[in-house]
């Protein structure tokens, strides 16, 4: 099922409910399938519920579908185990998430290299790495300032930079502006156009901000748990 | 280095979690350098009694000063096995002395007709031994020239006489130290002095011994000697190498059992306070589990990251305690030095197992939160506020 041409992560057929409480189901996808293709930028929008995070979090491997398959760049990986799937998430996928989520303790190049350390480089070459990612992003005067030290905008760059440094096929952004004001949210669009468009990295994109679904090359809707092409996602 | 971050990130609870552990170690090495010290003496105790046979009077207790009569010896050589059988006469420095910790202060004349024949050697730091001529003479052990400032030339007093003091011992670290020597036949009449008149009138002091030492034939086993002797003469308490180790190791065992027990249950306290700081820690740091995941940490690295800072609130806590310990430990025995009362030992073995301990306090209490933060559920703990 090796999709070169098109596809570089798939997610077929996923079927996920979570359980709240006694007699709580949440169906949150319900069969739902989506093929990102190779060097696009893909936008995912959709109203609260829907099922946006859940497809994301499967197709990233934090989480297993209880049903349907995921492939990345050939690959089946939603039956991997859970030592493979570390290895997957260190250095196939990169994240960015709404809060940043930086370690507070950490200073910008460690919270980089970290990423690296994970994916198997030794401490002295993460750092490398990581000093070298932060400067390409623009953050070679911040190497040693901890998250509380800088501001939005320039966490959200950290968190690019960890989520670049392994060179991954694909960066997964969860609402990656959702904290950020319009003028910071629009230089991290630009950013990340810019490094989809220099590296062929692919991106796709949880958001509710239109700016960042029109910087997109396409967009899907997610609604009851299902994918839809629907132009107006409300 | 992040480690020592991680744990000093909530930095009163790191300190209160870290001197619960040192208060701990602190009590370990503190009780344990008094159990190390009481081993070290039992040990060279047993050194000193090793290859010979002791009687004297009375059927218990070891060292008995109720007279034996020197009559006594020409019976004892007799008996097979026997090569020689040496006279001393000892008694306590202070007439009054009662129960005190460690070797009482003693004051012994021996005959000197054992001394080719024993194998604890004495060294002298100062001077000369005492030969059978001398008369008003003495040698002091290490811990009593403090007490007696002795010097040699000096005189020093034992109940009541003077005598010079001719020879300092080196230290044994057993019952030489707290002991002085003097000529046979002038412990003979100190002893005979001090006995109530209606005893008196029925000895001779210069028949006077309470201790007789035996000594084996080359190739005879004194344990087994020291059956048959004891089996000869029942009205003597006769003591081998093997009855004397079992005498104080039975004494110490329970002392020992008990130091080790109270310093065991205040690191119970400090191990419940680690798992406490620890279970917290990951609480809070629930989000902080969820990002390492996404990056891709195996349960694996996410448990010893845990562990490695359990560890070393361990290892803090250990530190700090025995150099706390030895703190006191050396100023206790700095302030009993001059009056030659030091009751802490403080062994290599000891600081090093204090510590090692402490670290694995630390990660054993550290098991338990992080297998729990290793398992959580990577999208959980991202949600985790």
């Amino acid at each position: 099922m090796s999709d070169g041409n098109g596809g570089i992560l798939k997610a077929v057929d996923l079927h996920k409910v979570y359980e709240l409480g006694k007699d709580n189901l949440v169906h949150a996808l319900r069969g739902a399938s989506l093929t990102v293709r190779r060097g696009e930028m893909l936008a995912i929008m959709g109203p609260s519920g829907s099922g946006k995070s859940t497809i994301m979090h499967i197709m990233g491997c934090l989480d297993r579908p209880d049903r349907g398959e995921v492939w990345l760049d050939g690959h089946r990986v939603d039956n991997l185990k859970s030592g493979a799937l570390n290895q997957v998430r260190s250095r196939d996928i990169g994240f960015i998430f709404q809060g940043f989520n930086l370690i507070p303790t950490f200073t910008a190049t460690e919270n980089v290299a970290l990423a690296g350390e994970y994916a198997g480089l030794a401490r002295r070459q993460a750092k490398a790495a990581a000093v070298k990612a932060l400067r390409d992003i623009g953050l070679g005067d911040r190497l040693d300032h901890k998250p509380s030290e800088l501001s939005g905008g320039q966490q959200q760059r950290v968190a690019i930079a960890r989520a670049l440094v392994n060179g991954p096929h694909i960066v997964l952004g969860d609402e990656p502006t959702g904290d950020l004001d319009t003028a910071t949210s629009q230089e991290i669009i630009e950013m990340m156009r810019q490094i989809n468009t220099d590296t062929g990295t692919s991106f796709v994109l949880v958001t509710h901000n239109p700016d960042v679904a029109d910087a997109c090359d396409r967009k899907v809707c997610m609604r009851d748990g299902l994918v839809t092409e629907e132009e107006v996602c409300t | 280095m992040r480690t020592f971050r991680n744990v000093f990130r909530r930095k009163f609870r790191a300190f209160l979690t870290i001197f619960g552990i040192t208060i701990g170690i602190f009590a370990l090495v503190v009780m344990g350098s008094l159990a190390e010290k009481i081993t070290l003496m039992v040990n060279g105790g047993t050194r000193f009694y090793a290859d010979k046979v002791t009687l004297s009077q009375g059927a218990n207790g070891g060292f008995s000063s109720s007279p034996i009569s020197v009559d006594t010896i020409p019976r004892i050589q007799a008996l097979d096995g026997v090569q020689l059988a040496s006279a001393s006469v000892g008694f306590t420095l202070n007439k009054d002395q009662g129960a005190s910790f460690g070797m009482p202060d003693l004051v012994e004349g021996n005959d000197l007709r054992g001394r080719d024949l024993e194998s604890f050697k004495l060294t002298y730091a100062q001077g000369r031994e005492l030969e059978p001529t001398d008369e008003d003479k003495a040698v002091v052990g290490a811990d009593m020239v403090k007490k007696l400032n002795a010097r040699i030339g000096g005189t020093i007093n034992v109940r009541g006489r003077d005598f010079t003091v001719v020879g300092i011992l080196d230290k044994t670290l057993t019952v030489p130290d707290t002991t002085v020597d003097i000529p046979f036949k002038d412990a003979q009449s100190i002893f005979y002095n001090d006995l109530p008149d209606l005893v008196k009138s029925h000895l001779d002091p210069s028949k006077l011994a309470t201790t007789l030492t035996i000594y084996p034939k080359p190739g005879v086993d004194p344990n087994q000697l020291a059956k048959e002797i004891s089996d000869k003469y029942p009205e003597y308490n006769v003591i081998g190498p093997a009855k004397f180790q079992e005498q104080v190791t039975n004494s110490t065992r329970i002392f020992t059992a008990i130091v080790f027990g109270v310093a065991l249950i205040s690191l119970l306290v400090g191990g419940l306070s680690v798992i406490n700081t620890m279970t917290m820690s990951v609480f809070e740091r629930t989000r902080e589990v969820g990002i390492r995941k996404s990056l891709g940490a195996s349960d694996g690295r996410i448990v010893r990251q845990f562990l490695a800072e359990s560890a070393l609130i361990g290892a803090l806590g250990g530190v700090t305690g025995l150099v706390l310990g030895w703190l006191l430990v050396m100023a206790a025995n700095a302030a009993g030095a001059s009056s030659g009362i030091q009751i802490f030992l403080l062994t290599p073995r000891l600081a090093v197992g204090s510590v090692g301990f402490a670290v694995l306090l630390g990660v054993v209490s550290g098991l338990y939160p992080s297998w729990h933060a290793a398992r959580l559920n990577p999208v959980t703990a991202l949600r985790y506020e």
